[in-house]
């Protein structure tokens, strides 16, 4: 009787963390037969689940494409099914992962690796770094992250344009949130989907930032023809504001960390100092702020710090 | 008999607790496991207070397990001794060990982390006390059993020891000097690469006269980075840093440090 009771109460837990466990993605059509998964603008967390990223799917004439599969197996499956079910019976023809941090791509399980492309050196960072953020990745996440692996994109792309299921897309290869950012326009409605070159209300990340070719791509970014801008992070953008915003922070985040360096400022007084009122409104910014006082500092350091002869 | 036994019993629990009393651990604001074993090796004598005057900033969260930011600032106590930084859960816990003689008491340095782990300082002042402080850092693992960067480089003897430095003003009476100095710092814990780290770090003034002293150990972050803020008159003055690493290379360089504005 006693195990019986044991028993019930398990299956009652079974039966609410499943429910918690559960990313409720939505599919917003934001063009036609073109749907962004917003995710929220916040970091990792075991609320979230990971699911602070956004992703997309579009319908073109022969099948599905889709930009990006977010931070899991779990979400990587939960997508297939909203794709499956927002565009019944159309086969998934290719899969673009835009850079390599995790919350991108570790989503590739659920998907035919077979349809998985992106430029190589994003393939290249992901197998050498995949696996390592997948174990970071469970740490923060516990069970959201429950058999998730890595799996590195199977086609390498290098041309300038690629036709899909009857749609052309234009591919542009650029650099600056990470060695390899890889953004991707649908040349028949105009949509960028801009991974993570744009943030829009959301802090931009930089663990592998070099905020020098960063700033060339969204030149770049602002110069193309497109009707809507996705960004990796935040909501859609037709006026080029996340392009904008990006900028501005990014510059900022240069500018006051060089002069906390030539200050001879210590990282945590660095990460200490004012953040203009102008971000507020950026998610998480504090956070990330701190985040890129450990990840730029010592490039800084070196760049800025005066060589010092040794005595003999 | 048995009240005997019983007065044996209070007698001992008596001399026991006189034990303690000598000197009594206060209770861990960290709640360390480690707490006991890192106040008896590295405070070993005298009275342990947590003391808010001992400011350690730390991020929440190690964005890099192999560089993790520390300050200490403890210049609101006076008759500062030493400064004692030690990670409680690595494989080797003490970090640096700071002697601020004719410096303010106040270090920044990066350390190596193991695993999410308390950091506890101590500050010694004239009088034996140890004032503590610290900060619990979240970390992934493998700080100090991974081979430092250096070894991806098969020329890194070139490089070691190249030296970045400069000192600007903290106070009229102060220099504020930032070195960051080009060394592997092995902790001998990754495979097959032996210990070897920059373990002593002396600033002195123009005459010669020892301002600070620091002692490295294993978890401190390979090219380790230090701030310190050694005492100074207003005027311009040159000091001389030295330092060596446990294979006995030397590194020797010269700072100027600028007059105070107005001068």
């Amino acid at each position: 009787m006693q195990w019986f009771a044991a028993g019930c109460g398990c299956a009652i837990c079974g039966s609410a963390s499943a429910r918690l466990l559960d990313f409720d993605l939505r599919a917003v059509e934001m063009a036609s037969r073109t749907w962004a998964v917003l995710g929220r603008t916040e970091y990792f967390n075991m609320d979230n689940g990971g699911n602070i990223v956004n992703v997309a799917f579009v319908e073109v004439p022969d099948g599905v494409v889709v930009i990006d599969t977010g931070p899991s197996r779990r979400y990587g499956d939960a997508l297939r099914r909203l794709i499956e079910k927002t565009v019944p019976g159309k086969p998934i023809l290719r899969v673009y992962n835009t850079h390599h941090h995790p919350d991108h791509f570790l989503g590739n399980q659920a998907f035919d690796a077979s349809m998985i492309a992106a430029p190589q050196k994003v393939i290249d960072n992901i197998a050498l770094e995949g696996s390592g953020f997948a174990d970071n990745m469970y740490r923060l996440l516990g069970d959201w992250m429950r058999g998730t692996n890595a799996v590195a994109p199977t086609v390498a792309l290098q041309a300038d344009r690629e036709e899909v299921g009857g749609r052309h897309f234009s591919l542009f290869y650029l650099s600056g949130h990470t060695s390899s950012d890889f953004v991707i326009r649908d040349d028949e409605t105009g949509v960028l989907f801009a991974g993570d070159l744009a943030f829009l209300y959301r802090a931009p990340t930089t663990p592998h930032a070099d905020i020098v070719s960063w700033r060339e791509s969204l030149t770049v970014l602002a110069g193309i023809d497109k009707s809507l801008l996705i960004p990796g992070h935040g909501p859609s953008d037709d006026k080029d504001e996340s392009l904008v915003q990006t900028g501005d922070y990014i510059d900022w985040l240069h500018g006051s960390l060089s002069d906390a360096v030539q200050r001879g400022l210590t990282m945590n007084e660095a990460m200490a100092l004012p953040i203009p009122v102008r971000f507020e409104g950026l998610g998480v910014v504090r956070t990330e702020y701190e985040r890129s006082v450990v990840h730029l500092y010592p490039a800084l350091e070196d760049a800025l710090f005066p060589v010092i002869e040794l005595d003999q | 008999m048995k009240s005997v036994s019983r007065i044996a019993v209070v007698f001992c629990m008596m001399l026991f607790s006189t034990g303690l009393l000598a000197r009594q651990l206060p209770e861990d604001p960290l709640d360390s496991v480690m707490w006991e074993a890192m106040a008896e090796r590295f405070m070993p004598e005298g009275d342990i207070v947590f003391d808010e005057r001992v400011r350690v900033m730390a991020p929440l969260s190690a964005e890099n397990q192999f560089h993790v930011p520390i300050t200490v600032d403890a210049t609101a106590l006076d008759d500062v001794v030493e400064i004692v930084a030690m990670a409680d859960l690595n494989p080797i816990p003490l970090v640096m060990s700071l002697r601020p003689s004719e410096a303010l008491a106040f270090v920044g340095f990066r350390l190596k982390l193991q695993q999410t782990s308390p950091i506890h300082v101590g500050v010694r002042t004239r009088d034996g006390v140890w004032h503590v402080g610290g900060a619990i850092v979240d970390a992934a693992g493998g700080g100090c059993t991974a081979p430092a960067a250096a070894h991806g480089n098969s020329n890194w003897m070139k490089t070691l020891g190249e030296t970045r430095a400069f000192a600007g003003r903290d106070t009229d009476h102060s220099a504020r000097m930032t070195l960051r100095m080009r060394h592997p710092m092995d902790t001998g814990l990754a495979a097959g690469i032996p210990a070897f780290y920059l373990n002593e770090l002396a600033v002195r003034d123009d005459e010669g006269n020892i301002l600070a002293e620091i002692d490295l150990y294993e978890p401190v972050s390979e090219n380790p980075t230090l701030t310190l803020k050694p005492r100074v008159g207003p005027e311009a003055t040159v000091l001389t840093v030295s330092s060596r690493d446990t294979e006995g290379n030397i590194f020797n360089f010269p700072l100027d440090v600028p007059a105070a504005t107005g001068l």
